[in-house]
């Protein structure tokens, strides 16, 4: 059965991806704080959305009205993506019975966020486990059929919410929720600047990796296809910029060739200075005579099949099926 | 904090507030990084004094130095940080008085101005509260003082020193809970931690809305400083490297001298990875 494709909403990625997500399945888009995960979740949603999709957000990370704060500088909307507050409240750290956690969280759309943060209740917090969670996903699965789900971030609900010794399970169970609904989803995994593969990158379908590093352009953002199961995908690296439109990968997949000096064994053109990023004006003439000087920090001159210098010791395992 | 996006806190250094193009987003938790001697902790004070000029409270939680060092740090800035106010946590004392128990620590926390923070009085006064000081208890401290006292801004001087102090146990869940906390607080903070080790995800850094890290190097003999911002969620920021100096008008941004090729080589392979 050839399963259709999801359009992720990002120029440039669903190129790297052949088309798209396949449907139907779970997803891991990973990379340190700040590399742009929500962002690409949320364009994932707004696309959706747009197509006149159900879609949810399911928030552990960051509060709902700060979510729509910050996406609001944005070109699409995520008015119509419906969003469940799962962030965690403040311990009290007295003992308070643990109750139904159900009636307290409600799934609403973005446009009905309210300003300010949602506070934990005087009669104290709710105890949130990765259980309650479940339940209360799968509630909400049967009352709407969800066609995009993103879950921001796996890391929290690793770190707060399963406490059990069983934790492979747990989240291998948790991913399987997805699949049995049948909703693509996109989870986003924290990882450290130095990069150690984990459970979740080996449950999901595919992982989505973003990067970012100094380089003498300023701050580099890239993206690659570490795994995607079932389908044809991009092996290289692509630069991307964060500009209104959200995440835009720089460059199409179609080969370009660079007219600077090239190294040999690699393809110069693959990765570009983000337009965001980097000196005003750098001299095509200047760049090129520094690249050969500093392979360390230059990726242009990396091989198209080597990983770039963030995560130097990254496992490459698990890539193409 | 409502909602113009265009409302900024300042954070007392301008070229820093250029940076993050008007200041930090209000109301939000946001983590200052860097090794020893960065220059950290009076980022945290520019910060706090910015607020007081500007008529709003300020707290400094005051962990790894007794007030009256950070006060004598700070005086050769030439600022009047006397009105300051600190949450005295300063950990001293614990080995001499174990026995207090976190509901006493919480009735026992005292804040003071920055002004009052006198060398012997200090230490008295650490030897007396001599707080067992966990993530559990300074939570609970902070959530009667701000009850009481209605606080714009906050440093939390610093978070690394607090989990060492804390021990291991359920230590995560606590700091969780702790920038939650802040975050429903309604304060703009600035949680202060050494270089973060990249080998490992911690809370604070991915629960916090950013994060600014401070440089130091040692370059030909002297030593540089850069800042760079790592993270600001909604907001587009500076994507360069900084240098900035420490002398008397504390902490300055150059904006206009380009941190050289070799030196963002080395910034990128951070000093932690040696760690």
């Amino acid at each position: 059965m050839i399963r259709e494709k999801v359009k992720t909403g990002v120029i440039g990625l669903d190129d790297m991806l052949d088309g798209g997500l396949l449907s139907s399945r779970p997803y891991v888009v990973s990379g340190a704080p700040g590399t742009g995960k929500t962002t690409l979740a949320l364009q994932f949603l707004a696309e959706g959305a747009r197509n006149g999709e159900q879609v949810l957000y399911v928030a552990l990370d960051e509060p709902p009205n700060e979510v729509a704060m910050n996406a609001k500088r944005f070109s699409w909307s995520i008015d119509s993506v419906r969003v469940l507050d799962a962030t965690p409240d403040i311990m009290s750290y007295d003992k308070t019975p643990v109750r139904d956690v159900s009636s307290e969280r409600k799934v609403e759309f973005f446009r009905s966020v309210a300003e300010g943060i949602r506070k934990t209740s005087d009669k104290g917090p709710t105890d949130m486990s990765v259980n309650t969670l479940q339940e209360l996903l799968k509630q909400e699965f049967a009352i709407r059929k969800y066609s995009r789900v993103v879950v921001d971030s796996l890391t929290s609900l690793r770190y707060f919410y399963i406490k059990t010794s069983e934790e492979y399970t747990t989240i291998q169970s948790f991913m399987r929720l997805f699949s049995d609904i049948g909703v693509t989803t996109i989870m986003t995994m924290h990882v450290p600047e130095v990069y150690r593969p984990d459970v979740e990158s080996q449950f999901s379908r595919g992982e989505i990796r973003l990067h970012k590093w100094f380089d003498g352009r300023g701050l580099m953002r890239g993206v690659n296809i570490e795994k995607y199961r079932g389908s044809s995908h991009d092996e290289r690296m692509r630069s991307f910029k964060i500009a209104s439109d959200g995440i835009v990968v720089v460059e199409a997949t179609s080969k370009k060739k660079s007219s600077k000096t090239k190294p040999s064994d690699g393809d110069s053109g693959v990765v570009e200075p983000a337009v965001e990023a980097g000196p005003p004006a750098v001299p095509t003439s200047a760049r090129a005579q520094t690249l050969p000087a500093e392979p360390q920090g230059a990726l242009p001159v990396q091989a198209e099949d080597e990983e770039p210098p963030p995560p130097p010791d990254m496992d490459l395992g698990g890539g193409a099926p | 904090m409502s909602g113009g996006e265009d409302i900024r806190a300042s954070t007392g250094v301008d070229g820093l507030d250029r940076m993050l193009k008007g200041g930090l987003i209000p109301g939000r938790p946001y983590i200052v990084s860097g090794t020893t001697g960065s220059g950290k902790t009076t980022l945290g004070v520019q910060f706090l004094q910015q607020g007081v000029r500007q008529g709003e409270r300020a707290l400094m939680i005051a962990i790894d130095e007794p007030p009256a060092e950070i006060r004598e740090n700070v005086r050769y800035l030439g600022w009047d940080v006397g009105k300051i106010r600190i949450l005295d946590v300063h950990p001293t004392g614990k080995a001499y008085n174990k026995r207090v128990s976190v509901v006493e620590v919480a009735a026992q926390r005292a804040v003071g101005s920055l002004r009052e923070a006198r060398t012997d009085a200090s230490t008295e006064a650490m030897k007396q509260a001599s707080p067992e000081l966990s993530v559990q208890s300074l939570q609970l401290m902070l959530r009667q003082e701000l009850q009481e006292v209605e606080y714009s801004r906050l440093v939390l001087d610093s978070i690394t020193t607090l989990k060492r102090m804390a021990g291991d146990e359920d230590t995560d869940d606590g700091i969780m809970s702790l920038i939650r906390f802040l975050s429903e607080a309604n304060v703009t903070s600035m949680v202060i931690t050494d270089l973060p080790d990249s080998t490992r995800v911690l809370p604070e850094i991915f629960l916090s809305r950013g994060e600014i890290r401070l440089h130091k190097q040692l370059a030909s003999s002297k030593i540089e400083r850069y800042v760079t911002i790592e993270n600001i969620r909604g907001s587009p920021h500076d994507t360069q490297p900084r240098y900035f100096r420490l002398d008397k008008g504390g902490m300055t941004v150059d904006s206009r001298k380009k941190v050289s090729k070799s030196i963002i080589g080395m910034l990128q392979g951070l000093p932690a990875h040696t760690k």
